[in-house]
């Protein structure tokens, strides 16, 4: 999969290892905001009520 | 994890133009251990996520709700008539002297809320001095995860500070600003004070239930007014840990099994229940703080209650 990606990154050495940064901090962004935020309510540590 | 990398660690066969596609049984496999790594890191963001960026949102949050306390506090007028019960004299000749502690004490039965509350709108503060002079969070109308996220929320189906009954206030414990994160640290007779716009409550944690038999009110100064509880309340103690179904504790008589108005009027005492998580990291449990309110306060300008600088 990342050997896939990296093929197919135009540019030099340089521009293809920024793009991946990039492309890494779109995923970390991507699981902060919407999909831990979303699984947050199923794991069992989020409960602090009675009733 | 580069082609490179691979093609010089292992000695290969001869590749064909199509790279990888003659392998498939190491494709496969490499495959697989990129997505084991990934679902690693996955879990390692999800750590990080938990422990310090929920705090980040949370302690937003909290601000934003301290806040707009703050405004609508000092905009709005409280709807109540009758003056405070001692009123300060000193605002007259300009320069603002604090009152003497005594000269505030208040009877609580004599006090009525003044101010109605919003899911979701913060509507008192909450202070815990053992857990240091920088601890307190507004506390928020409601329990729902929206309304605790950075905030000690409400149970809004139960009474107001200094209300006969019980001020129920749920709370994370890891995460999020995690308010009650220390709770298990509160020994009996630590002062909870609960600031509302017109009123300091001064709560102290009821004994713990290892101490209430042989119940020792000079231990530790602010035991002095506090004692076990009898009667009805039986069984009621500092700490207890719980089912999370346990609703009966946020009960204006916790442990007995009743609500609505007739619960109210056959409450003798004007508790604070706490709750939060346990253990830590888990919520397979609960555990709950109760305390009683020992003082109450008028506000005055300058005046902060004495029992805020016990730090523990």
């Amino acid at each position: 999969m990342y050997t896939w990606i990296w093929r197919h990154l135009p540019g030099a050495t340089w521009a293809r290892a920024a793009q991946s940064f990039a492309l890494f901090l779109v995923v970390v962004a991507l699981l902060f905001f919407v999909v831990f935020p979303w699984a947050e309510p199923y794991l069992p540590f989020d409960q602090v009520q009675v009733g | 994890m580069t082609t490179d990398q691979v093609a010089t660690t292992s000695p290969s066969p001869p590749r064909g133009p199509g790279g990888f596609r003659d392998e498939p049984i190491r494709t496969t496999i490499r495959g697989l251990g990129q997505l084991f790594i990934t679902l690693g890191v996955v879990l390692l963001l999800f750590v990080v996520y938990e422990v310090y960026v929920t705090d980040i949102f949370g302690a937003q949050k909290q601000a934003q709700a301290k806040e707009s306390m703050a405004q609508r506090w000092a905009t709005s007028t409280p709807a109540t008539s009758d003056p405070p019960a001692v009123p300060t004299t000193e605002e007259d000749s300009g320069a603002v002297v604090a009152p003497p502690s005594d000269a505030q004490v208040v009877d609580p039965a004599e006090r009525t809320r003044t101010y109605d509350t919003q899911i979701g709108q913060g509507f008192a503060n909450l202070n815990i001095p053992v857990f240091g002079a920088d601890y307190g969070f507004t506390v928020v109308e409601g329990t729902t995860a929206e309304d605790l996220y950075g905030n000690p929320g409400h149970y809004d189906d139960t009474q107001y500070p200094g209300e006969l009954g019980n001020f129920a206030v749920a709370g994370h414990r890891v995460s999020k600003g995690a308010p009650f994160n220390a709770l298990g640290t509160l020994n009996s007779c630590d002062a909870i004070v609960i600031e509302t716009q017109q009123e300091w409550f001064v709560y102290r944690v009821l004994p713990m239930p290892e101490e209430a038999a042989g119940w020792n009110a000079a231990a530790r100064p602010g035991c002095a007014d506090v004692a076990p509880l009898t009667g009805a309340y039986s069984g009621v103690v500092g700490r207890e840990i719980v089912d999370p179904s346990d609703y009966a504790q946020v009960l204006p008589i916790p442990h007995v099994d009743a609500s609505g108005p007739e619960a109210v009027a056959a409450a003798s005492q004007r508790l604070i229940t706490l709750t939060t998580c346990h253990p830590q990291f888990s919520d397979r449990e609960r555990m709950i703080i109760h305390g009683v309110l020992t003082r109450t306060y008028a506000k005055a300008d300058g005046f902060v209650p004495a029992e805020l600088s016990e730090v523990g």
